[in-house]
């Protein structure tokens, strides 16, 4: 049996290492994915080692490697000079050129057997590695297809119940962004010789491009033995895999036509009449024996997630039809909300951001009437102080730079000045708003539940262990004589002074009981 | 977990106004729906969940009423048939979807029907109304009688009602099909039985008991929490630390693994707790085998007499499919008669765990080693609280008693949940438990002692033991994460607890109002984090980083600004819909009250020394972004 090293996604360690994925922030959307890498010897031309180049500075590997997480890393003086021209321009091109050659090891040119040189901490520039976890991670992974995005998983996974120890099936795997996510959520640690089942993910992808790419994705983010991919294509081949059950717990489905996978998710082969009726062919396998690839002692959990409502009807009928229960349908409207200082009014600082124009009443009127006070005091030197003509080369006040808020040149002027006290940053009022552009659409989220079947004899045998008609008390919501009959009794009970326990029944929570 | 109906498990009711019930299903007792009727509760013990079931009416000579498992073909006939032939109008909609249809009924009117969108009354029941009202033809008698009977579990009620007022005729199908809606909720004696997992009891919470008491705290909300905070199974002990070990004394964990810890303010009475518990596998204590195994198992013929004398064993594995570790079994063995307590049937004044009659786990073992730490290092809740006591209640509905853990044993809360109030977290000598020596007693003192003065002081050695280790962990800090759910400012909250994070680890804050966020957020904007490098407030001169971490602040920078990367605030609400052939739309109705937000950010360890930021200067299009405290260009501000 493997021993398995534990995915920095579940456990990073106190430390940076090299060989495991880390996170690079630059900015709050600039998040990059780094393989650190120890190495020595110059890479790709640095005698650095391998280097990430960003606006904000160059970064060698061995800066970042063995730091705390969240560590705040200095720029260092690279030596980009003696690198190929080309190369250069490539690193430049790309924002940031994570100059970390891809984890397969090749690429890497080691030419020069030297140890890796000093490196010497650049005057500016800086950025922070954080440990890898799904939220960074979906920020900041490879598009290969539409993504399911943390508003969206975070909702699903709690809806489907997806916890720790449990069984996900989820189709397709397309960019990964769910199976971070899901992963994480049943992970209850990895398997082990004893053989107890733990969480895992059962993810299917028919793409095989994208199937390779979870495949290789899966063991560098060493999530082998959480995270089993199978290529596939489910709508017409279902959820087995090597023939056993995934013993599913809850399902996930982000595909085109979540109805065409359905019938496979059922616990007993679905009838010819059933899938007729949802006008869907017969299924391939009609005459081996069925297995299910639900967990069957359990309600198994679904959540499809479709963009259009054609589908969500098609997905809808389909579950109907195949007996699933609390069918729901839901969206999810998600904002980031942006906050930021205000700042209006003749006396803000003239920084970039303020609004120089009046902050309120008062303050315009107070600026009109000195504009007033002004225009007039200025005319009363002159001789035809009533002329409204003036010299056009008089140096005086003009009113535009009141109208047009240069307000330096009238805070002079009047002699103003900032209070000292006042610093820029807590300047103007604290508002918010949403993010300059919003998601308004990702798509719909239908939600069911498939109870596990129970047969008469089940039935039969919980009713022999469970017999009836000796009901003692009553709980649960009473109407209004029963309850009436209660007080009396505990009243009466109380009177007689403890009685053998109260007469209140016992579970009664509902709502005219707020003593939670 | 939520295999089958457990004895004595919490469960919701869902009812067909499509309101939840929360109780607690006590063996041998009558269950009741209010006016929808009642059942034996042992007719859903050991029974699946989520299936819909239907009252039956009494068949003499039983004294109660039955139930029928309603298949999904029934329920969904109607809708399916109105799709597959699209000019007939729906029937009963069976699903109900949430719509908020359950209008109050005015005394002595026992139905109404309601029109959802005018909110005018259809038809009513109500004896005056139907008098006056000439077209109507059924009688009070009738529907009394058609009550008493209420054969087909009302749907004849329903059908008559609908007859005999002919002004229904004159309405379209389409709000025709609304009127049976409302009806067929009102009258339809289905139920269905959901188990009280943290959604459900959040669900439950917000839309019929109480949202202020859980700051209205949405499962979006909820998600994200868990989700931004990262939190997760965070892995076993290494060293078993249950074993006995006979100097007292810890072992040290594994250095290269971190042991997820995290950090939780909550004033959501436990409904936070018990989310993150139930994303770390904490929260559900497992269920022996023999339970899951379910009413096929074997009985002698005494115990099929009563009730079964088996009560759910727990164990603290986390997973459903790991069978029971051995280790943790309690000592009571399965078939001892006193797990089943007599007193069951005469106080049901309180709801209670099974093992709450039990003594605690190995008394004898434990005397010889007081000091011994009884908290797992890994996968661990520490919960902060502004009162002596932590309110953790909502806690019990997952068979777990915050005022007594020592009463389970086995929950898995008990190893892994720590409390300490911010008195304690802050000023630790001043509180009297962890500022006095331990207990100390000579053995032959020990021995003189009567058994209760024994019990007192071995009690008081195992608190010490236990304050000492939860105040010194805490105080020790390296948490994996923060998540907060506080009516208390975010700022104060923050500025005690990010030095005791990880570096790298997450931290999710929820405000029912934005604004507490806004003025956090505002604490680490760009203008302020710029600021603080080109100068740092005097008195930090020369302090180290350790001790820039601790400070406390001043009005220009409530928080050192360097501390935390990434600060940003979101919210986020779903949208229900209605999906019927030919109708479908989200719903018209639904709850308002606090929106509610979230604050994620990161701890990060600042370099030493000063660190100025590069990067390409920013055009003046980007003013507006500039005064954001979002804007991040972090390197380059
Ligand atoms: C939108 S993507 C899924 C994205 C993914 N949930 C994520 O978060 O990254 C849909 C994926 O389903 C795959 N797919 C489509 N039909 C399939 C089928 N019949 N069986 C398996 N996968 C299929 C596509 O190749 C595509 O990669």
């Amino acid at each position: 049996m493997e021993t398995y090293k534990v995915s920095p996604f579940l456990d990073p360690g106190s430390l940076t290492t090299p060989d495991t994925l880390s996170i690079v922030h630059l900015s709050r959307d600039n998040i990059q994915p780094v393989y650190l890498q120890d190495t020595t010897g110059a890479v790709n031309g640095y005698a650095e080692g391998a280097v990430i180049n960003t606006r904000f500075g160059s970064f060698p590997h061995s800066t970042l490697i063995n730091k705390p997480w969240g560590s705040q890393i200095r720029a260092s003086i690279v030596d980009t000079g003696s690198r190929g021209r080309k190369r250069k321009l490539e690193a430049i091109a790309a924002d940031i050129a994570a100059e970390d050659t891809p984890d397969d090891g090749t690429g890497e040119d080691a030419s020069s057997a030297g140890p890796t040189k000093d490196v010497k901490t650049a005057a500016s520039g800086f950025i922070h590695i954080l440990p890898p976890t799904p939220e960074v991670w979906t920020t900041s992974l490879p598009h290969r297809t539409q993504v399911v995005y943390t508003p969206d998983y975070s909702y699903i996974l709690h809806r489907i119940r997806a916890r720790p120890g449990m069984h996900i099936i989820e189709a397709g795997a397309g960019s990964g962004s769910f199976t971070h996510a899901s992963a994480r959520a049943v992970y209850n640690g990895y398997p082990t010789n004893g053989g107890e089942k733990k969480g895992k993910v059962w993810s299917f992808e028919f793409n095989e491009d994208r199937y390779k790419k979870m495949q290789e994705e899966i063991k560098s983010h060493l999530l082998e033995g959480l995270v089993q991919i199978t290529h596939r294509d489910v709508y017409n081949d279902g959820f087995l895999v090597d023939g056993e059950s995934p013993e599913a717990d809850c399902v996930f489905l982000d595909l085109p036509a979540p109805w065409r996978a359905l019938p496979h998710l059922s616990r007993r082969r679905p009838t010819p009449s059933q899938l007729a009726s949802a006008g869907l062919e017969p299924l391939n396998g009609e005459e081996s024996e069925w297995k299910s690839p639900l967990r069957s002692d359990r309600s198994v959990y679904i959540c499809t997630f479709s963009p259009c409502i054609e589908q969500v009807t098609k997905t809808i009928d389909t579950m109907r039809r195949l007996g699933w229960m609390e069918i729901e349908m839901v969206e999810v409207a998600h904002r980031r909300i942006n906050v930021m200082r205000e700042r209006i009014g003749y006396n803000m600082p003239t920084e970039r951001g303020a609004n120089q124009s009046a902050g309120n009443v008062e303050e315009a009127v107070a600026r009109l009437k000195e504009v007033e006070r002004r225009f007039k005091e200025f005319n009363k030197g002159r001789p035809g102080a009533t002329d409204a003509n003036m010299d056009e080369d008089e140096e005086m006040l003009d009113e535009g730079d009141l109208v047009n808020g240069n307000a330096s040149r009238v805070r002079e002027a009047e002699g103003l000045e900032d209070t000292p006290s006042t610093k820029p940053w807590m300047v103007g009022r604290l508002i918010h708003r949403t993010e300059a552009e919003i998601k308004t659409h990702t798509s719909y989220l239908v939600f069911a539940i498939l109870p596990q079947e129970w047969s008469e004899e089940q039935e039969a045998a919980a009713y022999e262990t469970w017999p009836c008609g000796k009901e003692s008390k009553v709980i649960g919501s009473l109407n209004k004589e029963a309850r009436k009959q209660e007080k009396r009794e505990m009243l009466e009970g109380k009177k007689r002074k403890k009685g053998p326990g109260g007469n209140k029944a016992d579970g009664n929570h509902d709502s005219d009981q707020k003593n939670i | 977990m939520h295999s089958l109906v457990e004895p004595n498990a919490w469960i919701a009711l869902k009812l067909p106004s499509g309101n939840t019930r929360i109780l607690q299903i006590i063996p041998n007792t009558t269950v009741s729906l209010g006016k929808y009727g009642s059942f034996p509760s042992n007719l859903i013990i050991h029974r699946p969940y989520h299936l819909t079931y239907e009252l039956q009416d009494k068949k003499p000579p039983e004294t109660f009423n039955r139930l029928r498992i309603v298949p999904a073909a029934e329920l969904y006939s109607d809708i399916l048939s109105s799709s597959d032939s699209s000019n007939s109008p729906d029937e009963a909609t069976p699903a109900p979807d949430g719509d908020d249809a359950d209008i109050p009924l005015p005394t002595g009117v026992e139905y109404t029907l309601v029109d959802p969108e005018s909110g005018a009354v259809v038809a009513t029941t109500d004896r005056a109304e139907l008098n006056a009202e000439a077209r109507q033809t059924l009688t009070m008698e009738e529907i009394e009688e058609l009550k008493k009977d209420a054969t087909d579990a009302g749907k004849d009620l329903i059908a008559k009602l609908m007859l005999s007022h002919t002004a229904i005729d004159q309405k379209t199908e389409y709000s025709l099909a609304k009127y049976k809606l409302l009806k067929t909720r009102k009258y339809i004696r289905r139920f269905s039985v959901l188990p009280l997992d943290v959604a459900q009891l959040d669900y439950w919470l917000l839309e019929d008991k109480d949202p202020a008491k859980i700051l209205d705290m949405r499962e979006e909300m909820v998600a994200l929490l868990g989700c931004w905070a990262n939190v997760h199974f965070g892995g076993e002990d290494h060293c078993d630390s249950e074993s006995p070990n006979e100097e007292g004394i810890e072992s040290v964990p594994n250095p290269k693994q971190t042991p997820g810890r995290w950090l939780v303010v909550d004033d959501t009475g436990g409904l936070l707790v018990a989310a993150m518990a139930e994303r770390m596998g904490i929260l559900y204590p497992v269920k022996s085998k023999h339970l899951l195994e379910g009413p096929q198992r074997p009985r002698s013929p005494k115990a099929r007499r009563r009730e079964p004398p088996v009560q759910p064993i727990m164990t603290t594995t986390t997973d459903s499919h790991v069978p029971t570790h051995p280790a943790h079994q309690p000592i009571v063995a399965e078939d001892n008669p006193d797990v089943e307590p007599e007193s069951q049937e005469n106080d049901l004044s309180k709801p209670r765990s099974p093992q709450a009659s039990r003594k605690p786990l190995g008394e004898a073992k434990q005397r010889s080693n007081d000091l011994q730490i009884p908290y797992a290092h890994a996968n661990t809740l520490t919960v902060i609280h502004p009162n002596s006591q932590p309110n953790l209640s909502f806690l019990r509905y997952y068979d777990f008693d915050i005022t007594n853990p020592t009463h389970t044993p086995t929950h898995p809360l008990t190893r892994h949940l720590m409390t300490l109030s911010w008195l304690q977290l802050l000023e630790p000598q001043l509180d009297s438990t962890y500022s006095s020596e331990a207990p100390n007693a000579t053995p032959e003192e020990l021995r003189s002692w009567k058994a209760n003065r024994r019990g007192t002081y071995h009690r008081k050695r195992r608190r010490w033991a236990r304050t000492h280790h939860v105040i010194d962990s805490a105080r020790g800090g390296g948490f994996s994460g923060l998540v907060v759910s506080s009516t208390m400012d975010p700022i104060s909250v923050m500025r005690h607890c990010v030095p005791l994070l990880a570096g790298g680890a997450p931290i999710a804050i929820y405000s029912q109002a934005i604004e507490p966020l806004t003025a956090l957020a505002d604490c680490y904007s760009i203008a302020r984090r710029g600021a603080w490098v080109a100068s740092p407030p005097g008195e930090l001169a020369g302090c180290s980083l350790e001790e820039q971490e601790h400070w406390a602040g001043n009005d220009e920078f409530p928080l050192n600004p360097a501390l935390v990367l990434g600060a940003s605030i979101q919210t986020s609400r779903v949208r229900r819909w209605q999906v019927l052939p030919g109708r479908t739309h989200p719903l018209m109705t639904s709850k308002g009250g606090a929106e509610g937000y979230v604050f994620t950010g990161w701890r990060v360890k600042p370099a030493e020394g000063k660190v100025e930021a590069r990067g390409k200067k920013r055009s003046k299009k980007r003013k507006v972004e500039e005064g954001q405290t979002q804007g991040q260009g972090e390197g380059g501000k």
